[in-house]
């Protein structure tokens, strides 16, 4: 088969694949509120949780639990705390989901984009995703042993406290953000 | 059974130009070639050429250096056209966002000319067929774009015009179709040039079908741009919201990070 044949018959399986992936409206999309105003609600939640997975996560419950406590216990710990990072990542993911749904209603209701912050939203889209992926993929192979997940603790508070802050920063324009998701689903833009 | 090759074909030119011709009644029955010109303007053009062709064929004849040159004159023609119809869409689907539709129109653009780049590379060189690519090349360019328009329509979350999707999506099948047909008989099937003619007025009355079946309602005017944001609530939210972005994409680095370095 000649080089001119595969290049052509490559970009256009690439373009029907682009197509097929545009046109595909994903379930959890479907499934997401409609409300505009639980994008802020969602958010302020996994913040409310944040000491509750520092807690289960602490390195000294696990030291506390492998000097008392028999094996079969000890795996049922690791396999929980795995589901809690798991359920740790789901949740940082959601924030992700909700701060990029928010910035999207804002640049199709805006007279002017600036072309810097769209690129840079698709690059972080981009990194976030392939590294969201990496890490869970290790974590339900079991690569990642438990003991090592310990310093997500010191992650999640870390985060919890520079989440806080940039919500107070945030929390100015949550008012008009919501107003602008409501003024999108009257214009016919789906929020959901 | 049709069993002559070019009974069938004139069997196909017929009822390419009757679906043709039903579209353009669609057209004007539901007042829609007010809200698509571009669209109306390029299937006139299809049947003006149609039956430019047929009355050369029927003159000439079909290997006739005539018919050849009627085929290519009129093809840029309507090339162009279907250019103009395909912006037209992409301005149904985004005009009612200015911002996104502003660098919507500049990645388009860039894009088409990409695409026309790198068909100019992957082609053979040979002046015979300059035509050919340089047609494969539009076309491939106008398949991209409505990609990359489809793209930006799910990232932005923008409800289509069920209308304006299909119309989109028949262009851009056509157009993959026409360029992988011209791929293959371009490079192997020169002998059963005929069959190929004919795989690819099956593929346009297959478009023509899809667009009938599309514009089958009245189609009402875009609406126009209505209760836009002020123009400080993106330049002061949007890089916050950026930042937080980062923010949480730094979350993720660290755990990356230390699970690398610890294993």
């Amino acid at each position: 088969m000649s080089l001119t044949v595969i290049l052509f018959f490559g970009f256009v399986a690439i373009l029907l694949l682009a197509l097929g992936w545009a046109l595909w409206e994903p379930r959890e999309r479907r499934k997401l509120e409609t409300d505009p105003r639980s994008l802020e609600e969602r958010d302020q939640r996994h913040v409310t949780y944040f000491p509750q997975i520092r807690q289960a996560l602490a390195p000294a419950d696990y030291d506390y639990l492998s000097k008392r406590t028999s094996s079969g216990v000890q795996r049922r710990v690791r396999r929980e705390r795995r589901s809690v990072a798991l359920a740790y990542l789901d949740a940082l993911r959601g924030d992700f989901q909700c701060l990029l749904r928010m910035a999207r209603v804002i640049a199709a209701l805006s007279p002017e984009v600036a072309a810097v912050h769209e690129f840079e939203r698709v690059r972080l889209t981009a990194r976030f995703g392939w590294r969201y992926q990496m890490i869970r993929w290790k974590l339900l192979a079991g690569f990642a042993p438990v003991p090592q997940l310990d310093g997500l603790s010191e992650l999640v508070s870390g985060l919890s406290v520079r989440m806080e802050t940039a919500m107070k920063e945030l929390g100015e324009r949550a008012a008009a953000a919501a107003e602008l998701a409501s003024s999108m689903n009257r214009r016919g833009l789906d929020v959901v | 059974m049709i069993a002559d090759p070019t009974q069938f074909r004139q069997l196909l030119w017929a009822a390419n130009t009757g679906v043709g011709i039903f579209l353009l009644v669609v057209l004007e029955v539901r007042r829609n070639y007010r809200v698509y010109p571009a669209f109306t303007f390029y299937i006139v053009m299809n049947l003006t050429q149609a039956a430019l062709l047929y009355a050369t064929y029927r003159r000439w004849g079909f290997s006739s250096v005539a018919l050849w040159r009627v085929g290519w004159g009129t093809q840029a023609v309507v090339v162009c056209a279907r250019a103009l119809a395909v912006a037209e869409v992409c301005r149904h689907l985004l005009g009612r966002y200015p911002g996104i539709w502003a660098l919507a129109r500049r990645i388009l653009l860039a894009c088409a000319a990409l695409v026309l780049l790198y068909s100019g590379l992957a082609a053979r060189h040979q002046w015979k067929l300059a035509l050919v690519s340089a047609d494969r090349g539009l076309e491939l360019a106008i398949a991209a774009v409505i990609v990359v328009l489809f793209l930006f329509t799910h990232y932005y979350e923008v409800q289509a015009n069920p209308a304006d999707r299909l119309l989109a999506l028949g262009f851009c099948l056509y157009s993959c179709f026409w360029v992988l047909d011209n791929t293959i008989l371009e490079h192997y099937l020169n002998g059963y040039a005929a069959l190929w003619i004919h795989l690819q007025m099956l593929a346009f009355l297959a478009s023509l079908i899809l667009w009938t079946w599309a514009l089958r309602k009245s189609q009402t005017e875009t609406a126009a741009q209505e209760h836009l944001l002020p123009l400080g609530i993106y330049q002061s939210v949007t890089p916050q919201i950026n930042l937080r972005l980062r923010l949480l994409n730094d979350q993720l680095d660290k755990i990356w990070k230390q699970e690398v370095t610890r294993q």
